[in-house]
C-alpha cells in the first residue's frame, strides 16, 4: 500500500480514515446529525427538567418531520405544502387504533405509516400524472388541508370538534405511556435515527439521483428515460408514511388530538416547514440543524417576549420563514458548507503538498 | 325540490359567487402577470374585513364607504411586499416563493391575532338582514350589494385592463415579459402595480363581507382555498375564466350547502377541485392541457 503511494507521490495521511470521512460532504453532514444528536441527549441527561426535555423531545421530532418533507419538497423539488395532513392522518390512526380497538400504539404507529401513504399514494395519483402543472399540487394539498379540517369537524367516530384524548392505561414501554420526560425522548431520537438513515440511503441510491434530476429540470429528466411520475409519487408516499409514522408519534407524546390543531396552516409552518428551510432545504443536515436551532430560539423569544397572548408562534415562525428566503437561501447547511469547503480546500492542500 | 327553491338556491350561490369570483379574479391577475401562486392571498382579504370593522366601530364609517379605504391601505401594502420581498424571489424555485407568501401570510395572521386578538368580531348595521321580495323569491339586501359592487368592480378592472394604456401594459407583461421589456415598458412598476391591484380587489372583496360574516384572524384561509379551486377551473391566468368559476363555485356551493349541511360546503369545492384535475386539467377556458 505504502509502495502504492510511493508511486503516486504522495505520502500517505496518518489519519486517513478521518480525513476520508471528513472530505466527503455527504459524511460530514452524517457526521454533524450525529453529533447535534449526541449533544441532544448529553443536555437531557445533563439538564432532565420537563421543560428542557419538552423542548428537546419537541425539537427532535421537528428534525424527523423535516426530513420527511425534505425528501418530498429537498430532493424532488415537488410543491407538496401541506405535508402536515400526512402527519394529522397519522395522529388520529394511532389514537382512534388506541381507544376505540384497544391496540397497542407499536403496531399503531406503522399502521400510521401505512394509512398516511395510502394517503399520499391517492393524491400523487390524481395531482402528479405527466403534463400535469406543479402549481396544482400545492394549491390541492392546501384545499385538502381545509377540507379534511372540516371533515373532521364534523365526524363523530374520531370526536368531531372536540378531538380525542389519549386512553391512558398502564404506563410503561408496552403502552408508550411514561409518567417521566426521559423515555419519549428515547423514542423521539431512535425516531430521528431511523429518519436520518432512510433519508442518506435515498440520497445515494438511484432513486435519489433521479429526484435530483427531476428537481434540476423535470423535462430533461423524462426525456433521458426517468419515469418521473413513478419517482414523483415514490418520492411523495415515502414522505408521507413516515410523516405518518412521526404523527404517531406526536399524539402519543402530547395524548390528545383536534381538527384545528393538526389540519392547520400555522402548525404546517412550525413543524414541518421551518426546520428545512431554516437548515438548508434539500441538505442531508438542513432539517436537523434547523430543528435544533428554531425550536430552542422559537422558545427563548416567547420567554423574552413573556407573553401567552395568542399569535406570537405565528409571528416567530412566520418572519423565520421570510427572514430565511430573503438573506439564508441555501439555510444554515449552506453557510456551513462554504466553511467546510474552505477547511476541506486547506486539508486537501496538506495532504499533497507534504511531498 | 320546487321550482323556487331552485331558483332561490341559484340566487344566493350567484350573490356569494360574486365575491369569489372577485377574490379568485386578484389571484388570477397576479398570477397571469408574474407567475407566483399568492398564498397570502386569504390574508388581504381578512386585512379588508378588518378595517372595514374597525372604521365601523371607531369611526362609524359605513362598510362600504371603508372598501374606498381598505382598497387604498391594502394597495400600498401590497406594493410594499411585492417590492421588498417577492420581487427578490420572482427568478428563484417556486418553492422559495411559496414558502416567501407563507411566510408572510403567517406573520400577517400571527400580528393581527396578537394585536387585535382572536376573538370573533362582527359588526351590526341597521340594513345586515334587509330582504327584498320578489315574485316569492328572497334576496337579501347586504348579499345583494356585495353582488354587485363584485360584478361592478370586476367590469371596472376589466375595461381598466382592456382600455388604458397601464393596463394594456399589464396585459402586455402577461404575455411575454421579454417583449414587453423591449417595447420600453417598465416591467418592474407592472409588478408592483399588479400585485398592488390584485391584492386590493381581494380587500374589497373581504370589506363587501363585513356586514354578514364575522371575522377571525384566519377567516381568509376558507375564501383562499375557494379562490385556488375557482382559478384552477377558470385555467390559471384567465381573467373571465376566473370571474365565470367564481359564480358557477359559489352555486356548486349554495346546492351542496342544501343537501349536506352548510358547514361541509367546502367539500362540494373540494371534489370539483379532483373532477377538474382528473378530467379536464387545463380548466374550462384553456386548450392545451394544464
Amino acid at each position: 500500500m505504502s509502495a502504492q503511494s510511493q508511486v503516486l507521490g504522495v505520502k500517505k495521511p496518518a489519519r486517513s480514515w478521518l480525513r476520508g470521512l471528513l472530505l466527503d460532504w455527504e459524511r460530514t453532514q452524517l457526521v454533524i446529525t450525529f453529533t447535534l444528536m449526541l449533544l441532544v441527549a448529553v443536555i437531557g441527561l445533563l439538564f432532565p427538567s420537563p421543560y428542557v426535555l419538552g423542548i428537546l423531545i419537541l425539537a427532535t421530532l421537528y428534525a424527523y418531520i423535516g426530513i420527511t418533507w425534505n425528501i418530498v419538497a429537498g430532493f424532488a423539488g415537488q410543491l407538496l405544502i401541506a405535508h402536515v395532513i400526512f402527519l394529522g392522518i397519522g395522529a388520529y390512526t394511532t389514537i382512534v387504533l388506541n381507544d376505540n380497538f384497544g391496540i397497542s400504539p407499536w403496531l399503531g404507529i406503522p399502521a400510521a405509516g401505512l394509512v398516511a401513504g395510502l394517503l399520499g399514494l391517492l393524491v400523487a395519483a390524481v395531482t402528479l400524472r405527466y403534463g400535469l402543472k406543479a402549481d396544482y399540487f400545492a394549491l390541492f394539498t392546501i384545499a385538502l388541508l381545509v377540507s379534511l379540517r372540516t371533515l373532521f369537524l364534523k365526524w363523530q367516530f374520531v370526536g368531531g370538534a372536540l378531538g380525542l384524548w389519549l386512553q391512558l392505561g398502564n404506563t410503561g414501554w408496552g403502552n408508550m405511556i411514561f409518567a417521566t420526560k426521559g423515555p419519549y425522548l428515547i423514542i423521539a431520537l431512535a425516531l430521528l435515527a431511523f429518519g436520518v438513515i432512510v433519508q442518506y440511503r435515498i440520497y445515494l441510491s438511484k432513486m435519489g439521483k433521479y429526484l435530483l434530476a427531476i428537481r434540476e429540470d423535470e423535462a430533461a429528466a423524462a426525456a433521458l428515460g426517468v419515469n418521473t411520475s413513478l419517482y414523483k409519487t415514490l418520492a411523495v408516499v415515502t414522505g408521507a408514511a413516515m410523516a405518518g409514522i412521526g404523527g404517531g408519534f406526536y399524539v402519543m407524546y402530547v395524548a390528545f388530538v383536534e381538527p384545528p390543531q393538526v389540519f392547520d396552516l400555522g402548525f404546517n409552518v412550525e413543524i414541518v416547514m421551518a426546520s428545512p428551510i431554516i437548515g438548508g432545504l434539500g441538505s442531508l443536515a438542513g432539517p436537523i440543524l434547523g430543528a435544533f436551532v428554531n425550536k430552542p430560539l422559537a422558545e427563548l423569544i416567547r420567554g423574552m417576549l413573556a407573553a401567552q397572548t395568542s399569535g406570537t408562534t405565528l409571528i416567530i415562525y412566520g418572519s423565520f420563514l421570510v427572514l430565511s428566503i430573503m438573506f439564508m437561501p441555501r439555510g444554515l447547511a449552506g453557510v456551513v458548507h462554504s466553511l467546510y469547503l474552505r477547511l476541506a480546500r486547506r486539508w486537501a492542500g496538506d495532504g499533497t503538498g507534504g511531498s | 325540490m320546487t321550482l323556487s327553491i331552485l331558483l332561490q338556491l341559484i340566487i344566493n350561490g350567484l350573490f356569494t359567487g360574486g365575491i369569489y369570483a372577485l377574490v379568485a379574479v386578484g389571484l388570477t391577475l397576479i398570477y397571469g402577470v408574474m407567475l407566483i401562486l399568492n398564498f397570502a392571498h386569504g390574508e388581504f382579504l381578512m386585512l379588508g374585513m378588518y378595517i372595514a370593522f374597525w372604521a365601523f366601530t371607531l369611526f362609524h364609517i359605513d362598510p362600504y364607504l371603508a372598501a374606498l379605504l381598505a382598497a387604498v391601505l391594502v394597495f400600498g401594502l401590497g406594493a410594499l411586499i411585492q417590492r421588498g420581498l417577492i420581487q427578490h424571489v420572482l427568478s428563484s424555485h417556486p418553492l422559495n416563493q411559496i414558502v416567501l407568501l407563507l411566510g408572510v401570510s403567517t406573520l400577517i395572521t400571527g400580528l393581527v391575532q396578537f394585536f387585535w386578538s382572536a376573538d370573533p368580531r362582527s359588526i351590526h348595521v341597521a340594513y345586515e338582514t334587509s330582504v327584498v321580495v320578489l315574485l316569492g323569491l328572497r334576496f337579501s339586501i347586504p348579499k345583494m350589494v356585495a353582488f354587485f359592487g363584485a360584478l361592478f368592480i370586476a367590469i371596472g378592472l376589466y375595461v381598466f385592463l382592456r382600455a388604458t394604456k397601464t393596463g394594456k401594459a399589464i396585459r402586455a407583461v402577461s404575455q411575454s415579459r421579454q417583449a414587453a421589456l423591449l417595447m420600453g415598458i417598465n416591467v418592474n412598476w407592472i409588478y408592483v402595480l399588479t400585485f398592488g391591484i390584485g391584492t386590493a380587489v381581494t380587500a374589497v372583496g373581504g370589506v363587501l363581507l363585513t356586514p354578514t360574516y364575522t371575522i377571525i384572524p384566519t377567516v381568509g384561509q376558507q375564501f383562499a382555498v375557494i379562490a385556488f379551486v375557482v382559478v384552477v377551473l377558470g385555467t390559471m391566468g384567465n381573467f373571465i375564466g376566473a370571474f365565470l368559476g367564481g359564480l358557477i363555485i359559489g352555486v356548486v356551493e349554495a346546492f351542496a350547502g342544501y343537501f349536506l349541511g352548510g358547514d361541509v360546503k367546502i367539500i362540494a369545492s373540494m371534489l370539483v377541485f379532483i373532477l377538474i384535475l382528473l378530467f379536464r386539467p387545463a380548466g374550462l377556458l384553456g386548450r392545451k392541457p394544464g
